[in-house]
């Protein structure tokens, strides 16, 4: 697990790049070039063996990830028996939630291949938010916007085959 | 440094701190058993008390110094009369050396007097002090909510000063200065009565002056005191606020309310000074006429031979030796008033009853069953809003009690007033059959221990806060309570209880040992080392960048880099290379100089840009090369580094340069680049640098070598013999494993356990995270154990796997034997308590077990299902 092997992924390329990665991100986009720098500067690269939990369920890592590299997947465990949700892959960004607040894991997840990501713990994205307390309605703004284009899109995608879950639906509500 | 204490005795582990403590409790008992409380003794009351035997004595030399000094009166007029008219050189010498004698006497005396004096101010002042903080700290919570710390460090330093000089001077300086008056005027009179009263008729005009002014003075003192209170308040509210101020901007506004106070208080010093001075004055014009009325009139008897020439210049002598004394007593008038002043103000600010006996007077303190009853109880605050209302329940000893409810239903109020750190104002709370709100504070915490949810951690070291809570119960005899003090095996089962044992073996690990230090441990740690690379060394490979003599290392320095071992000397020290001319001519011949400046000003640049606008925090600072401290000093060379080229800088500057570079870890300093050319150059340096150092300083240097212990590098970095790559907390999980495990097998743990129990955890406990801060502060009440435990939310900020462990150990040792009750935050650590109590607005409304209350689907359901 380590953020430096070679030369040819240099400190530099790495505040680089994760600045780039970060003005992708839909979470830190709206945020002014000064704060992203330190965003940028805050996160670490981590690197995640094969079958190795990335976080688990029911625990409260705290921590944002954005998949540089490989692929893991998503789980469930309910009564001992274990689901795969999803796979996330290569460019998605997963715990933005959790950088706002106290959140037990709903999920587990599991890097299928070694992976690479770009984490940012709550800790230091809450203590440059002290700094810039303005910028947090940029970022609730995001979050809200990123809830309610999720349910839009579930709905129109799955919402008839919803059945007996149709009255649960509405987390935009909350 | 850390010094290891290897072999040690556990009972002697604990003694010395025990014993330290004593002695500090028995120095604070005592001034806690003074009969009235210092906010209600007047300041005469401290002339006497502690200082009889020197007041008596500084009485005695006075009335000695006061014979002596009318002594050269009577010789000047006895060398004029009668050793100069008479032409008789032996009485000119006798009646010199009497003068010189009474002169030389009296100096002596003065400044015995002067040292007792001091003694007494300081000894008075310090007195003060203690009692007057050992008196605030047992002042009601209600007091601390109104009150600025800046007002208490103010009252407690600067404003008993006053008080304190005066003390020191109330006997010495109006019996000196009126038995000087009195001996003078006497004087006086015999020579000339008339001349006598003509010189002091002035004084009653003083005496009636002075008064008049000093009610001005005494004016602007209280105002002084008062907006220097405030003054103190403001500027520690705006240090307390930094965060805010800086997250906002917020200078101008911070800075207006400050100068204002700072201009207010300039007003009145001014006013306050120009009354003292009038006093001075005023004191001064009247007492300058003396002389003019003496010459006047002394002159006219003299010229008309109705008065010797003698006795004229005597009376002119003693008639000016009147102005000192008469000053002096004015003085002292003026330190008097200021004084009363302070202190009255500050007493009178702090005359706040404490809510509860700190102590019993006439039994020991009570050993309390630990069952728990409440009764209708209800806490108001003063502006008469019901915070707990009608609250009944009922805990048997051993039982444990779950307090749930929505953020303000009151729940952790009822824990603080059966805490006794809030006195409910109706109703009643019975321990066993004893009343709270009539136990003494001893009584409660013999029986009681609280963990806050944001516990406070005091500067000192983890083992400092660990007994904070036992070595508290330490009495007079220095034993604990059931005279029990505890070892280092207790202390060790505790950190395991918390989950705080593999932080504080972090630290340990983290520790960097000396030259001097036990040789045995060394010895061990290379063992250790050897173990490591054989069993761990290829699983842990991934985690851990090993010391290799051939490959760049990115988580090591520049300087660690080109050095590669540790310095024995101290010119080759990390921090000093860049001012060593050896090391500096090295760079040269191995054309380093040059990149390192570039690399040096890149990094310079890069990081004020990114940090140049945050607070020191560690959080920003731990990842970059320039420590918080030097932030501002960087900035400002930034800004010479825009209108310099790199060769025009001075030597000075070239050295921030290179200090900057040979920090420089490529892994960690993210913000600029490692050239690859200046890579492979600095991989050639460090066989060049090893070549020369061992002809030039062959003893410098100890070359990093798998067989011999590294001392600029940590205990950890040695046994891997490298340094870790990562702080994901899987990898940690899988280091601390490993290394337990080598450590047990050599029997280390328990030693770098003691080296990690002497961490400092800075102010407030700042070096620990939020997690280990609350481990910490269950910690000590676990390891104080007390029959009744109340905790507030006290997990609140640890992971599940050490929330759920200290629940366990709740439900398993301390359950039936122990009475627990829990502010609790989180709903699904409550299915085993006996009891849960469900609380909204105050009030309780429902009470039954998690199942009970669970099937009749009210509140807790509700919360339950909303969680």
């Amino acid at each position: 697990m380590s953020s430096l092997e070679k030369n040819n992924s240099t400190p530099s390329c790495e505040f680089q790049g994760n600045l780039e990665i970060l003005r992708q991100t839909y979470f830190f986009s709206s945020l002014p070039l000064e704060t992203l720098k330190i965003f940028a500067y805050l996160c670490t690269r981590e690197k995640f063996r094969q079958g190795e939990y990335i976080f688990r369920q029911d625990e409260d890592d705290g921590q944002a990830f954005y998949f540089i590299e490989g692929r893991a997947i998503l789980e469930r465990t309910d009564n001992g028996t274990t689901t795969e949700i999803r796979d996330c892959k290569t460019g998605e960004f997963l715990g933005g939630l959790t950088l706002l607040g106290e959140t037990r894991r709903l999920f587990s997840l599991k890097s299928v291949t070694d992976t690479t990501c770009l984490v940012l713990n709550r800790g230091k994205f809450l203590k440059t938010m002290e700094q810039f307390p303005n910028l947090l309605a940029r970022i609730c703004n995001a979050v809200a916007q990123s809830i309610d284009t999720w349910e839009d899109r579930f709905l129109a995608d799955r919402g008839v085959e919803c059945g007996e879950c149709r009255t649960r639906l509405g987390v935009t509500l909350i | 440094m850390i010094d290891v204490v290897s072999g040690l005795e556990q009972n002697a582990y604990t003694f010395g701190y025990a014993l330290k403590y004593k002695i500090e409790r028995v120095n604070g008992l005592a001034m806690s058993k003074a009969e009235i409380p210092i906010v209600k003794r007047s300041l005469f009351s401290w002339i006497l008390a502690g200082n009889l035997k020197l007041q008596l004595l500084l009485l005695l030399i006075i009335v000695v110094m006061v014979m002596i000094r009318v002594l050269p009166l009577e010789m000047q007029k006895r060398i004029i009369n009668e050793a100069i008219n008479l032409r008789s050189i032996d009485k000119l010498l006798l009646y010199s050396g009497f003068y010189l004698a009474a002169v030389f006497f009296f100096s002596v005396l003065k400044y015995l007097t002067n040292i007792i004096q001091t003694l007494i101010t300081q000894r008075t002042t310090a007195r003060m002090r203690k009692d007057l903080y050992h008196h605030i700290l047992t002042l009601p919570l209600n007091f601390f909510r109104k009150t600025q710390p800046g007002t208490v460090v103010n009252a407690l330093s600067s404003e008993l000063t006053l008080p304190g000089n005066f003390v020191g001077m109330a006997v010495a300086s109006p019996f000196t200065n009126i038995l000087t008056l009195l001996a003078f005027a006497g004087y006086l009179f015999l020579l000339n009565p008339l001349l006598a009263a003509v010189s002091l008729s002035i004084y009653p005009i003083v005496v009636f002056l002075v008064p008049l002014l000093q009610k001005g003075v005494n004016k602007y003192n209280k105002k002084r005191v008062d907006a220097a209170r405030k003054f103190s308040a403001r500027v520690a509210e705006s240090i307390s606020g930094i965060h805010e101020i800086h997250g906002n901007g917020a200078y101008r506004i911070e800075n207006r309310k400050y100068d204002a106070l700072v201009d207010r208080l300039l007003k009145i010093r001014i006013a306050w000074s120009l009354y003292r001075f009038a006093v001075k004055t005023s004191n001064g014009f009247f007492t300058g006429l003396g002389p003019f009325l003496v010459f006047l009139l002394g002159g006219y008897l003299a010229i008309k031979g109705r008065l010797e020439l003698g006795a004229l210049v005597a009376f002119l002598s003693a008639q000016e030796r009147l102005f000192d004394p008469w000053k002096d007593l004015i003085e002292f008038y003026q330190v008097y008033q200021d004084g009363r002043i302070n202190y009255d103000k500050t007493m009178r600010y702090f005359d706040v009853e404490p809510e509860h006996e700190i102590e019993p007077k006439d039994r020991e303190p009570l050993q309390l069953e630990n069952s728990v009853e409440v009764k209708d109880l209800s806490f108001a605050t003063d502006t008469g809003i019901h915070l707990l209302d009608g609250i009944n329940l009922s805990l048997k000893p051993g039982e444990h009690l779950a307090l749930v409810g929505f953020s303000g239903s009151g729940k952790s109020t009822l824990a603080l007033c059966i805490g006794q750190l809030y006195k409910y104002t109706g109703g009643s709370i019975m321990i066993g059959d004893r009343e709270v709100s009539e136990l003494t504070k001893k009584d409660m915490t013999n029986n009681i221990g609280f963990v806050a949810q944001s516990p406070f951690i005091f500067d000192g070291t983890i083992e400092e806060n660990i007994l904070y809570s036992t070595m508290a119960q330490i009495d007079d005899n220095g034993q604990g309570v059931n005279n029990k003090i505890p070892t280092l095996d207790d202390i060790i089962a505790v950190l395991h209880q918390t989950g705080i044992f593999v932080d504080i073996l972090r630290f340990g690990l983290n520790a960097i040992l000396t030259h001097d230090q036990n040789e045995e441990l060394v010895k061990m740690i290379i063992r250790v080392r050897k173990n490591f690379q054989q069993d761990f060394g290829q699983e842990l490979a991934d985690y851990v960048e090993f010391f290799n003599e051939n490959k760049y290392l990115y988580y090591s320095s520049i300087s660690e880099n080109l050095i590669f071992g540790a310095a024995n000397k101290d010119e080759f020290a990390d921090i000093n290379l860049c001012r060593n001319e050896y090391f500096l001519n090295f760079l040269n011949t191995a054309d380093l100089t040059r990149p390192l400046l570039s690399l040096g000003a890149d990094l310079c640049r890069q990081t004020v840009d990114i940090l140049g606008n945050l607070p020191p925090d560690a959080v920003f600072f731990e990842q970059s090369p320039i420590n918080a401290e030097e932030l501002e000093e960087y900035k400002i060379f930034v800004e010479q580094l825009k209108k310099k080229k790199l060769h025009e800088l001075s030597g000075e500057d070239r050295q921030k340069l290179l200090e900057l570079a040979l920090r420089f870890t490529p892994a960690v300093h993210k913000m600029a680049a490692l050239p690859e050319m200046l890579e492979t150059l600095i991989l050639e340096g460090r066989a060049l640098f090893r070549e020369k150092i061992a002809i030039d300083h062959p003893h410098a240097i100890t070359f990093v070598q798998m067989s011999k212990y590294i001392y600029s590098q940590t205990i950890l970095n040695n046994i891997f013999f490298g340094k870790t790559k990562t702080t994901s907390p899987q990898a940690q999980e899988s280091i601390n494993q490993s290394i337990i495990q080598l450590l047990i097998e050599e029997d280390l743990l328990e030693t770098i356990i003691e080296i990690g129990m002497h961490y400092q955890v800075g102010t407030k406990g700042d070096k620990l995270s939020g997690g280990q801060q609350q481990k910490l502060a269950i910690a000590r009440i676990f390891l104080k154990a007390p029959r009744i435990l109340i905790m507030d939310e006290a997990t609140s900020a640890l992971d599940n796997k050490s929330q759920a462990r200290i629940q366990n150990l709740l439900e398993t040792r301390w359950k039936k034997k122990n009475t627990v009750i829990s502010v609790v935050h989180r709903l699904d650590t409550i299915k085993n308590f006996d009891k849960v109590a469900v609380m909204k607005a105050g009030k309780i409304l429902e009470t039954g077990t998690y199942d009970e209350l669970m099937a009749r689907k009210g509140m807790l359901y509700e919360l339950v299902g909303k969680k």
